[in-house]
């Protein structure tokens, strides 16, 4: 065994303070130690140059570099020693100059400190193994969940790339929630007509081809793992062909049966087959199975007579399980909204004429329940609307976090009704207001202008009441300062906070990919890989990571399809680090503990082989499991027991 | 891989010298965040015990407790784990792995009569380089004032003798 040592002196960075030549005569009574060599800075092109000439002609069998921290150099001398000719792995950094020489600032401790890093990393180093890096083939085809915003223009995105993509959507329609809004802030843009295009594209752009459609699917069971996963998707039956049907609605005025009509929140009531809402894409109605008379014994077959199209309406279409290999999944599933029966005293649930935020866009849109005449339950236009921000935000109670899009809408809707009835007097009650955005303001300087609007500050929602009174509604509140206030409004708008999806919890456990605390996925980084979930090759756009806007959800849907576009490229093949764990078979006792432990469920127990078997491409290479065996029988590469207790024995000579 | 038993321990009281004791201490760092934090304490110029050295793993979910026993064995004074905050681990709960072992692992050294300040879990960020000086000092000063590491032998004779 030779070991080649290089020592750094950083200009005079680590040479002020570490003694080469004390170094040097130390590091020849070690019998492992064929040569030492000062370079002044290591890390420069000219550095790395010699570096490697002289590994070239040295031809040593390990190296060890004494330089500045290994987080910093450590890929660029790996990079060096391959180029000549060496495993990059049987390379250890000593870090002197951070944790030594800019630490220490009295030189006779920083020397010997220097010798005994060095020394450990010699020990360490001697014991190192040449390992490889692996390649993989990959699966470039991606799954997109749920067809909002993000996954629209995630999936459109990728097919544009040339990817074929599977995009499920839980409900009969695309377009996700901002379809059911009339308008959108800031500029009062048409929901459907600003996604619209991307919906165009996604049924039948140039790139459609490459786009399968799958609606009322959900996802059901993920193996596998990046760049190779099987999924299980369940599709329920639509009982309309949606290649056959022409969208033309003759089976709709046919229907004899109606149901409450959930797409407009159940405000009214829609037949049992049926478009979701005027203009919903795909065009093709759905027939809502628990709602027609054929589920209640009657042998009716109206549609299907009303329907131009032979075959189009199939009583007998069935369930359908199906199977589909990917490389990556995008979670794009949405959220939902805080249930405002928690807070009972705000009359939700209890007194008509109470809304949700979502309830009061389907008021507002020309294809909703009243054709977008904002009427109270009695068939009036409200002459006052109150506007209560917050509900359920920034209250420890409730959810503690700003959902951040609440006012922003709030004054839309202060906008739009004041266009549609100029005298309604409008008041907004909220915590905090928080309109962020270089355009959103003008909503705001508009509505503060108005003698007819008035904000106001509540303490604590806690102390808001609304009651019934004289038909209209009393709503009691104490201020910022504690004073007691009251007006009366025909109509209450409650703007709730932002929560994760239903069928988050569902999901997550079929992917593995844990939710946080308030039932939003977890993000690998908030800030660096806010698009990255826990588990490799799973992303997540849109409102399933946090609260956000439409421009957020969209900017993430382009940000997961460069993921997957940059980590499964094409032609590049996945590489797997040798930095992991592996079990040794023979030794494994089948306990199990090291499965249970691991945070990536890279670890699997093969019936045939009675023995924990570790995923390297899953295998992160933590160690935890190595820690945790009970017999010694996982083995970490590059850090090994004997590695670090060598390095230990050494350093405390 | 296999590790030497678990505290083949025969170390004795060294002879006093006229030099004052200076402990020495090995840290474990976790390679995210507490390694970060200590090239952070190195790039803002904090000095640092130099009586301390660091072991980088990836993770502190890496450290066997009998990584720390061995540390005992081979003349270390105390031993030092630092890890990600909780909630930050790189690996998601390496560190509360780590936590709970170190709960378990003071247990045992109670046992041996080793007092809990030889084995000090503590959490470093990224950005923490003067925390990370600042628990190396304390670390080197409880341990300076305790004085050398004297194990037991008898316990260390029975130690030889549980299975290897």
């Amino acid at each position: 065994m030779r070991v080649g040592v290089y020592f750094c002196a950083c200009g005079t960075s680590v040479s002020d303070k570490v003694n080469y030549d004390t170094v040097a005569a130390e590091l020849g009574k070690i019998p492992e130690v064929g040569y030492v060599r000062s370079v002044e800075f290591l890390c420069s092109e000219e550095g790395k140059q010699s570096l490697e000439q002289d590994l070239v002609e040295h031809r040593p069998d390990r190296v060890v570099m004494a330089a500045c921290s290994p987080r910093e150099v450590e890929g660029a001398f790996m990079q060096c020693a391959h180029n000549a000719g060496m495993n990059p792995y049987l390379l250890q950094i000593a870090n002197i100059r951070e944790q030594v020489a800019w630490v220490t600032p009295d030189p006779a401790l920083a020397t010997p400190k220097a010798c005994a890093a060095i020394r450990a990393a010699v020990a360490r180093v001697c014991l190192h193994e040449p390992l490889e890096r692996k390649e993989l083939d990959v699966c470039r085809d991606v799954l997109v969940v749920g067809a909002g915003p993000a996954g629209l223009k995630a999936a459109l995105c990728l097919a544009e790339a040339g990817r074929s993509v599977v995009l499920l959507e839980k409900t009969p329609v695309l377009g996700g929630m901002p379809v059911r809004y009339e308008e959108l802030f800031p500029n009062m843009e048409c929901g459907p007509c600003l996604l619209e295009p991307l919906m165009g594209e996604v049924l039948h752009g140039e790139h459609a081809h490459r786009i399968e459609i799958l609606t009322l699917s959900e996802l059901v069971d993920v193996k596998g793992y990046y760049g190779n996963f099987t999924v299980t998707v369940k599709q329920a039956p639509r009982y309309v062909d949606t290649v056959k049907c022409v969208g033309c609605g003759a089976c709709i005025p046919a229907c004899p049966a109606a149901t409450p009509n959930e797409f407009n929140c159940g405000l009214d009531e829609r037949k049992a087959i049926s478009f979701p809402f005027a203009g919903a894409l795909p065009n093709v109605p759905f027939l809502a199975l628990e709602a027609c008379l054929r589920t209640h014994g009657e042998d009716c077959r109206l549609c299907r007579e009303a329907c131009p199209v032979e075959g189009a309406v199939i009583y007998d279409d069935a369930e359908r399980l199906s199977e589909r290999n990917v490389g990556a999944i995008v979670i794009a599933v949405g959220s939902a909204l805080y249930d405002c029966s928690q807070l009972p005293a705000l009359g939700y649930g209890r007194l008509s004429g109470v809304y949700t935020s979502l309830e009061f866009e389907r008021l507002l849109a020309r294809n909703g329940p009243t054709g977008g005449d904002l009427l109270l339950p009695d068939g009036t236009p409200p002459a006052s609307l109150a506007i209560v921000h917050c509900v359920g935000s920034l209250d420890e109670r409730h959810r503690p976090y700003c959902s951040g899009v609440c006012c922003s809408y709030a004054l839309k809707f202060n906008h739009l009704v004041r266009k549609k009835l100029p005298a309604t007097r409008v008041f907004h009650l909220y915590k905090e207001l928080v309109i962020p955005g270089k355009e959103e303001f003008s909503l705001y300087r508009h509505a503060s202008h108005s003698p007819d609007i008035q904000f106001l500050r509540y303490r604590d929602i806690a102390e808001i009441s609304v009651t019934a009174a004289n038909g209209r509604h009393a709503i009691r509140y104490r201020d910022a300062a504690g004073e007691a206030g009251e007006f009366a409004a025909d109509m209450v708008v409650l703007c709730p906070a932002m929560i994760g999806s239903n069928s988050a919890g569902r999901l997550s456990k079929v992917l593995d990919a844990p939710t946080d605390q308030f039932g939003f996925f977890q993000e690998l980084d908030g800030r660096l890989d806010a698009e990255q979930s826990k588990v490799r090759g799973i992303y997540l756009a849109g409102t399933c990571q946090s609260p956000m806007d439409i421009r957020g959800a969209i900017s993430q849907g382009m940000a997961v399809a460069g993921y997957v576009l940059s980590g499964l490229a094409d032609g590049k093949k996945l590489k797997i680090e040798p930095i992991t764990a592996s079990v040794d078979e023979a030794s494994c006792s089948g306990c199990r503990i090291c499965g249970n432990v691991c945070p990536y469920q890279a670890i699997g127990f093969p019936v045939e082989q009675e023995a924990a078997s570790i995923n390297a491409l899953l295998c992160h290479g933590c160690g935890t499991c190595v820690a945790a065996c009970p017999v010694g029988a996982i083995q970490s590469h590059h850090f090994a027991n004997r590695q670090i207790l060598a390095e230990m024995e050494a350093a405390l000579q | 891989m296999t590790m030497p038993p678990a505290v083949p321990v025969t170390r004795q009281a060294e002879p006093a010298s006229s030099a004052p004791f200076e402990p020495k201490v090995v840290a474990f760092l976790c390679n995210w965040c507490s390694y970060a934090g200590a090239d952070k304490a190195g790039a803002a110029q904090i000095p640092c015990p130099p009586n301390v050295h660091v072991v980088r793993v990836m993770c502190s979910g890496r450290v066997d407790p009998q990584f720390v026993l061995q540390a005992y064995r081979l003349g270390a004074d105390a031993v030092l784990i630092l890890a990600c905050h909780t909630g930050d681990c790189h690996y998601k709960e390496g560190n509360y792995r780590a936590i709970q072992r170190h709960r378990l692992l003071l247990r045992i050294l109670k046992q041996f009569g080793i007092d809990e300040e030889r084995c000090r879990l503590d959490f470093v960020a990224a950005s923490e380089g003067e925390k990370y000086a600042r628990v190396l000092g304390e670390t080197v000063d409880s341990v300076r004032a305790l004085g050398p590491l004297v194990l037991d032998t008898g316990i260390a004779e029975s130690g030889a003798d549980g299975p290897a």
